[in-house]
């Protein structure tokens, strides 16, 4: 059964591990990802972006259905990794940074 | 940095010297005792906004371990919002029980202390003692409600002051900084990413590593490259408080997701956007580079105000060697999914940025501890550092709150 709306049927491969719902657990994919499956995914996505928030923007905010929402949840993780492959040469984590899971993120659980 | 004259505010702020700064009050744990009682335990401290405690009965309880006391601030049912030590008048249990680690926002009608069921009101006051009976004849319920704590408010921003009997009002204590911050519509960009953790380092070195921008080329090489480098700029030093204008450099091509992030955000700190809702008082020189003003509240609070931006940085004293830091970033709120996708870029890489800042803070506080360097020696572009250390002094030798 398709995960995601019929028009981005060439998405469905990323659906099943990358549409996470929350920052925190975007967070953790992104930090318990390789720097080749960071730039894999940034690139299957990237032409995808415009079309996809062309897609959302057609649902009030909160009213997506789920597989739209899945569909946008895939645009976030996008936004979480983005740094990484165009700032930060992919590396996964931050660079020189603070231990990042020591910071507590009070909207973290929240969904998008 | 080349265009700028040497040590200008050095020139500008003479009366600040340039001498170097001891290190002792960011390691010793006499010089924190000190400074408890004699600026924590004194000054006006941002608790919040209102926006926390939306309607009547709702209330914000905060930890302050410094000062070994909870403050519970309640929406009372007349309009007023009040702070009272979370503190039972029976036999001193906590009254709002903390549930965790960190803030707590709530809503009751009234307030029961588990131990007891002894029971306050919106405004504080005792209204329910289980078995009155029982208690003695010329117990009078009338005069042992909550032990207030000085409360008021500016633009939304809830402060309180521990003092019984603070020395100026939060409005003195401010002056010319309030005026220079206010009429921004800090209430309209109302949605919030808070991040919090501890730090195991001395709050100043925090709030120092904050109150530059000479540490933006090299800390921030990763998350903003190439992107505020001109140096401080308007800088006031205004009471006890200090701000300045970061401006951000000729603007270069962003990669892909970053262009179009910026194409679809409301607000920015890196693009030129058209000013809408800064104040007057905020970029007088009306600079077209001008990006956002970095600003800090003596003693523990930053403010930081940009277009369709604004964040805040504190640091709360833990110890001499530990404190809690929360950084909190408010935008519009998005009217799209568009909109939000951009919002989760910004906050992304603002978060990003600040595990660039915290990197160096828990380090610099073990190598000051080694005692290896008595004093520290500032740049003239760490005027703020040089300002917060004077206003400090000036508190602890009895000079302070004017």
């Amino acid at each position: 059964m398709a995960l995601l709306p019929a028009d981005f049927a060439p998405l469905e491969t990323w659906a099943v591990d990358w549409a996470l719902p929350t920052q925190n657990q975007r967070w953790d994919k992104r930090l318990a990802s390789s720097s080749a499956a960071l730039l894999a995914f940034y690139q299957a996505l990237l032409p995808w972006l415009e079309p996809i928030l062309a897609h959302a923007d057609q649902f009030a905010l909160g009213a997506l259905p789920e597989p739209s929402a899945r569909l946008f949840d895939l645009t976030l993780m996008h936004a979480e990794i983005a740094p990484n492959v165009e700032l930060y040469k992919c590396a996964p984590n931050v660079p020189h940074s603070f231990a990042e899971r020591r910071f507590i993120a009070v909207h973290g659980d929240a969904r998008h | 940095m080349s265009a700028v004259t040497p040590r200008r505010w050095a020139k500008t702020y003479p009366w600040l010297g340039e001498d170097p700064l001891p290190t002792a009050p960011y390691t010793s744990a006499e010089f924190y005792r000190a400074e408890v009682e004699q600026v924590f335990k004194k000054v006006w401290l941002c608790l919040g906004r209102v926006e926390e405690l939306p309607a009547p009965g709702h209330y914000k309880l905060k930890r302050l371990d410094f000062a070994a006391t909870s403050v519970l601030a309640i929406h009372g049912r007349d309009g007023v919002i009040r702070a009272f030590h979370n503190t039972c008048s029976h036999r001193g249990n906590t009254v709002v029980v903390p549930q965790g680690d960190w803030d707590q926002c709530g809503r009751q009608q009234a307030f029961t202390c588990r131990f007891h069921a002894w029971t306050y009101s919106d405004r504080g006051e005792l209204i329910g003692v289980l078995e009155p009976e029982g208690m003695p004849a010329c117990f009078d319920k009338t005069k042992h409600g909550l032990t207030p704590i000085a409360c008021a408010t500016w633009e939304g921003f809830i402060f309180i002051n521990l003092d019984a009997e603070p020395a100026v009002s939060l409005a003195e204590f401010l002056g010319d900084m309030g005026r220079h911050f206010a009429a921004y519509p800090y209430h309209e960009l109302s949605q919030n990413f808070t991040y919090h953790t501890v730090l195991n380092c001395n709050w100043k070195v925090g709030v120092d590593a904050f109150a530059e921008a000479y540490h933006v080329t090299t800390i921030h090489a990763g998350s903003f490259p190439g992107t505020f480098s001109t140096g401080l700029q308007m800088v006031k030093l205004l009471g006890d408080h200090r701000t300045t204008a970061v401006c951000f450099d000729p603007p270069r091509e962003s990669p892909p997701v970053a262009k179009l992030a910026q194409s679809k955000a409301r607000g920015s700190l890196v693009n030129s956007v058209a000013s809408k809702s800064l104040p007057p008082t905020l970029n007088d020189e009306r600079r077209n580079d001008y990006a956002f003003e970095l600003s800090v509240f003596f003693p523990n609070w930053l403010l930081h105000v940009a277009e369709g931006i604004w964040f805040t940085h504190q640091f709360w004293p833990l110890g001499h060697d530990r404190c809690l830091w929360e950084g909190k970033y408010y935008l519009n709120p998005p009217r799209t999914h568009s909109e939000r996708w951009a919002q989760e870029h910004a906050v992304v890489l603002q978060r990003n940025a600040w595990l660039e800042d915290t990197a160096t803070m828990e380090g610099t506080h073990y190598a000051l501890s080694s005692g290896a360097k008595p004093t520290m020696q500032l740049h003239d572009e760490e005027i703020l550092v040089r300002h917060g250390y004077h206003v400090l002094d000036q508190y602890m030798s009895g000079k302070g709150a004017r």
